[in-house]
């Protein structure tokens, strides 16, 4: 272990010794890499994922309040995650002139659509949660904004903002069954033409409803409804053989010793 | 008076496409007009070995399946799939395969009684 | 009489913690009795037997102590070390499971000291463990790695700077069934206080002391025992393992099905594993009134015979006489064409011993239906006098844990360790804690514990019914006596006058008895489902079914080689139905694939009367159907259409014939003994029997391979060769005695 931690420092030297004209270009990252060894084995103390500083985090908390405060209509909530990412609720209707605000703001810039994701949440009156992903270049800053729908409720399309949210809202569109108005080109794109269902729907099983074969009679592929030949795996973490044979009886048992000294007083 | 607060009812949500149940009523009678204009070109198309009556019928069947779908936005939801289904179909975007899905031709039906479902093995 | 001295002290200890537990479920009692002691466990007050140990103590109070040799059921040991628990005002930690409380005892389970203790302990198992939990048979319900993860210490201080490595011990061979991995044990004696307590065989023992000790049997020889598997379960390590199951499958990938066993007429709980569609492994489940927690080897190894000579297909046998694969339906079709060319009366069944009652309903229903009285099942049973007309004659009334009250018991023509094996754990767990007299009228086999022999003449028992022996007089004087009377020799010639000789004898006992409602007469069958078999109105025995010559014969599950072509009309048509390719399947006509108990949700009535569910785990292999299915769907082709279509419509049939199987897992009473007493008739001096009162398994080697499942099993097998091969061993003590 030990032998083979050294070689590692020495080889890029090694090998760089014989490519003199290169030596000097070489040896930084060679330095550094063995820097990097040292602060991830001493950094014990360091956690490795860094917290955000306080002070980013005032500015983003500053700046929500700044969304919030101009569009009171839309925005319901603002909130800065243990992340250090501002995240900010907006009724659905306001996906277009929030997007456009926090794109067009000078002091926003979020000119750039990362993504565009959907959760189902079927708990929820509203069941769908639209998450929209968007990042600022210019003050290397990333925001998400967050609005919900139903299954029938149909959503504004934010394409005629970002072009980029075409392919995202169709993913979405053919995943979960949320309908975007005026998308310019609404339609499936990643299930296979003549699928039924929505698959990223909580209540869509796992194992999909229908089942696909090539059947040589009729020489094509053809879809069936499925018929499952395996189990699902199941693992039964518990052993079979009662280690503390009164352990299971503990609960009603406990409850009635615990009754006993207090009837004694 | 009645009709009103129904309208009131449907103003509540956010319509989809149709705003009352007889502009709901035309699209699907558009959509249905549609397929069946499309009918001949599909049969010709995809080389499927399906005549241009059962395909209609099959087209009329579909239909007739969602027939207790009252609620408007759902009939819209069911005429915008409806509707790009026609496309995928028109543009041969399709295969022959995808067409077939629709007759379910190599699908057993299930047995009901109990002795072909002893000699089928399915409880 | 001290037949194993510790014992004597845990029996005790035993009635204490029960009596204890009985203490503190009567909560509302405030002032307990003066006897008992207070202890204080984690400032929880618990009043207790005295004599009661610690360990005890904490458990009543609902605080669980770690431990590796204590086990409930075995003698104390005290030497793993687990169990150390803090005492106020004692010097060290004490083993809580071989230390009695003393009055006013502050027991301190959770304290520095204590875990401390613990963990040291936890590291020097480990010390000397291997770290092969992944190759590890025990891997996942492991008690020394749930026992290190909530008891020892987060991190190992185990550095082989000598590399000298851990302790290694040589494997030993016990024989077919049980993997030895010697280097992983931890010496907690729980197998060798099992084989000498429980199973009564003196096999295995420690040898050496400190790092040199080793468990095993000293010189290489097989684990002579039919319950050998349970110190697998017992072995709280990986030490012991199943050699059958080595390496097969993971614990938690296992689904679990409750089920129960048809090996033998016991009826013992047991759990069946099951992954993918196969049945992995078979485990004991707990139920105190039957197998307690141990199940006999054939019940727990016979399993591999379920994959092996399986019928898969239907059978019709062509003009060339030869069994050709066919599909249902024409197998029905050619059924149809001659039972509807046939009379009634001449078809009969024939049902075997381990068909399930939904199947035995079924085929006598539908018998009856096409005008036949003739079932029968392949094991006999007299007939004379009141015969099977009373439930009482043929149960075993006393029930199997009856036998734990019983202060003395005659075994009449039976082996029980090898017919019964849980019967006679039971018996000898009685012997060892009571002053249990055992006396045996048969062969002079090898019980496991020491019994009076009288011989196996019919005449002794009739000399004891008339006073003239001089056991009678003990019989009498003995306050709850059991006749327990096997079923094998029933099978032979006379039998009559056995059964009749017996039941007068019990008959007479339980009158005379000051014990209200103790029932002496008791009968052991040896076919899991005779009881239940009897109890829907099969008749016993193939007799009479030969004497009408049937032309249409249906063998219901029936292997034992009981009837023959011979003994049917001329090209008499033959209808299997079973599992395996045994007996049946080769005199039959058409063959019809059906389910083994694994692989049906089935009733089976045990030998006490106890009606019992065992549930599917698995589907029948191939086109293989569960049995009642078979039937219900051929009587549709025979046009007399059974009128259920669903198991709950076949179990309510069934709760209609008889009430046992209404209340499944409990013993369904059985009345009438002055009745059946009156009617049975006093003989005047019948012909003695014939044949001595022998039962029909003697040795070991007969064990394993009883019935179609255990004979197409290579474990069996494996099992009788490594029994052929002890007998040659000169250090193995011979069965005989």
């Amino acid at each position: 272990m030990m032998a083979s931690r050294l070689w590692r420092l020495v080889r890029p030297v090694a090998c760089n010794l014989s490519r003199t004209s290169a030596l000097n270009n070489c040896a930084a990252p060679a330095l550094s890499h063995g820097l990097r060894f040292q602060t991830t084995e001493a950094g014990s103390s360091k956690p490795t994922v860094a917290s955000p500083s306080p002070l980013v985090k005032q500015q983003l908390t500053d700046f929500g309040a700044y969304v919030a405060e101009c569009l009171p209509k839309y925005v319901q909530k603002v909130e800065v995650s243990h992340h250090g990412d501002l995240e900010v609720m907006i009724h659905p209707d306001g996906a277009i002139p929030v997007l456009s605000f926090l794109k067009d703001h000078t002091n926003a810039q979020f000119v750039n659509i990362v993504d565009i994701a959907g959760v189902d949440k079927p708990t929820l009156e509203n069941r769908f949660e639209i998450v929209y992903m968007l990042m600022s270049l210019q003050f290397n800053a990333r925001i998400r904004v967050k609005t919900y729908t139903d299954e029938l409720t149909p959503i504004d399309s934010v394409c005629s903002v970002f072009q980029g949210a075409n392919w995202y809202e169709r993913e979405i569109w053919d995943m979960y069954g949320v309908f975007f108005a005026n998308h310019p080109d609404l339609r499936r794109i990643l299930t296979d033409y003549g699928f039924e269902g929505h698959p990223f729907r909580k209540d869509f099983p796992l194992s999909g409803y229908v089942e696909v074969r090539y059947d040589d009679e009729v020489k094509r592929v053809v879809v069936e409804p499925i018929e499952l030949s395996q189990e699902f795996r199941k693992f039964e973490a518990n052993t079979p053989w009662e280690t503390f044979p009164n352990f299971r009886q503990v609960e009603g048992g406990e409850t009635e010793a615990a009754a006993k000294p207090e009837e004694k007083q | 008076m009645a009709t009103r607060s129904v309208q009131q009812g449907l103003k509540q949500v956010k319509p989809m496409l149709s705003v009352d149940r007889t502009e709901a009523r035309r699209r699907v009678l558009n959509l249905y007009k549609a397929w069946y204009r499309q009918v001949p070109y599909v049969v010709k198309d995809f080389h499927i070995p399906v005549t241009v009556e059962q395909g209609r019928a099959k087209v009329r069947e579909m239909f007739l399946k969602n027939k207790h779908v009252s609620d408007v936005r759902a009939i819209d939801m069911l005429v915008i799939k409806g509707q790009m289904d026609l496309v995928e179909t028109a543009n041969i975007w399709k295969q022959r395969n995808h067409i077939m899905m629709f007759f379910q031709d190599t699908v057993n039906p299930k047995p009901a009684d109990f002795l072909s479902k002893f000699y089928e093995g399915q409880d | 009489m001290l037949r194993l001295w510790p014992l004597r002290q845990i029996s005790r200890l035993q009635n204490a913690i029960s009596l204890t537990q009985q203490a503190c479920n009567k909560s509302s009692v405030p002032a307990p009795s003066p006897e008992l002691v207070e202890v204080f466990v984690d400032d929880k007050q618990v009043f207790v037997e005295p004599g009661t140990t610690v360990l005890q103590a904490c458990a009543a109070a609902g605080v669980e102590i770690p431990r590796f040799c204590y086990h409930d059921r075995l003698s104390i040991a005290g030497n793993c070390r687990m169990c150390l628990v803090e005492v106020e005002r004692s010097a060290k930690p004490v083993a809580s499971c071989a230390m009695p409380v003393m009055k006013g005892m502050k027991v301190k389970t959770d304290s520095p000291v204590t875990r401390k203790a613990r963990e040291g302990v936890m590291e020097f198992l480990l010390v000397n463990h291997p770290l092969d939990c992944p190759i590890c048979d025990q891997g996942g319900e492991c008690d020394l790695q749930d026992q290190s993860m909530a008891f020892g210490s987060d991190r190992s201080r185990f550095t082989d700077n000598a590399f000298t490595g851990k302790r290694a011990v040589e494997d030993k061979n016990i024989g077919p069934l049980i993997k030895t991995i010697m280097t992983r044990c931890i010496h907690c004696t729980r197998c060798i206080r099992f084989a000498s307590e429980i199973a009564g065989v003196e096999d295995l023992g420690t040898s050496g002391r400190g790092t040199e000790m080793q468990v095993g049997t000293y010189v290489e020889k097989m684990f002579k025992s039919e319950m050998s598997g349970n110190v697998i379960d017992l072995c709280p390590v990986g030490a012991l393992t199943s050699k059958p199951y080595a390496f097969t499958a993971r614990p938690w990938e296992n689904r679990r099905i409750e089920s129960v066993d048809v090996m033998d007429a016991v009826g013992s709980n047991i759990v069946v594993c099951m992954r993918s569609n196969e049945v992995m492994r078979i485990l004991p489940r707990l139920n105190e009134d039957i197998n307690e927690e141990w199940i006999s080897d054939k019940t727990r190894f016979a399993y591999d015979g379920l994959k092996r000579q399986r019928l898969t297909t239907p059978f019709v046998r062509s003009g060339t006489g030869e069994l050709v694969p066919a599909d249902w339906e024409s197998a029905f079709v050619k059924i149809a064409e001659r039972v509807n060319a046939t009379d009634g009366d001449l078809i009969a069944g024939v049902a075997g011993g381990q068909v399930d009652a939904e199947a035995l309903i079924a085929l006598k229903d539908m018998l009856n239906r096409l005008g036949s009285e003739s079932v029968c099942t392949e094991e006999k049973f007299p007939m004379t006098n009141s015969g099977i007309d009373f439930r009482s004659n043929y149960i075993m009334n006393t029930t199997i844990s009856g036998i734990e009250e019983s202060d003395l018991i005659l075994l009449v023509g039976t082996n029980p360790r090898l017919e019964a094996p849980l019967v006679n754990a039971r018996i000898r767990k009685t012997w060892i804690n009571s002053d249990l007299c055992v006396t045996v009228l048969g062969a002079p086999v090898d019980l496991s514990y020491d019994y009076q022999y009288l011989g196996d003449s019919f005449e002794l028992l009739t000399d004891i019914l008339n006073d003239k022996h001089p056991l009678a007089k003990g019989l009498k004087e003995a306050s709850k006596p059991m006749i327990i009377l096997g079923s094998a020799v029933l099978q032979g010639e006379n039998s009559g006058a056995i059964l009749d000789t017996v039941k007068s004898l019990s008959e007479k006992l339980r009158a005379g008895s000051e014990q209200e409602d103790w029932k002496v007469f008791n009968v052991l069958h040896t076919q899991a489902n005779q009881v239940g078999a009897l109890d829907l109105g099969y008749a016993p025995g193939v007799d009479a079914m030969k004497g009408s010559k049937p032309s249409v014969l249906f063998l219901l599950g029936a292997d034992a080689g009981t009837v023959k072509r011979e003994d049917l009309y001329e090209n008499a048509l033959v209808v299997y139905i079973g599992h395996h390719g045994d007996y049946g399947a080769q005199i039959a006509d058409v063959v019809l694939p059906a389910a083994a108990y694994t692989e049906k949700d089935a009733v089976y009535v045990n030998t006490e009367g106890r009606a019992q569910i065992g549930r599917q785990a698995v589907s029948p292999p191939g086109m293989a159907r569960q049995d009642w299915k078979i039937i219900r769907a051929l009587s549709e082709m025979l046009g007399v259409t059974l009128p259920y279509d669903k198991l709950s419509d076949v179990r309510a049939r069934l709760g209609e014939v008889s009430p046992t199987f209404n209340h499944a897992g409990q013993v369904e009473d059985a009345g009438f003994f002055n009745l059946s007493d009156s009617a049975t008739v006093p003989r005047k001096e019948s012909r003695p029997a014939v044949q001595p009162l022998s039962p029909a398994l003697l040795s070991l080697r007969d064990f394993y391979m009883t019935d179609p499942i255990s004979r197409a099993s290579l474990t069996m097998a494996k099992c009788v060769q490594a029994v052929d091969d002890a007998e040659k061993n000169p250090y193995s003590k011979p069965e005989q005695s």
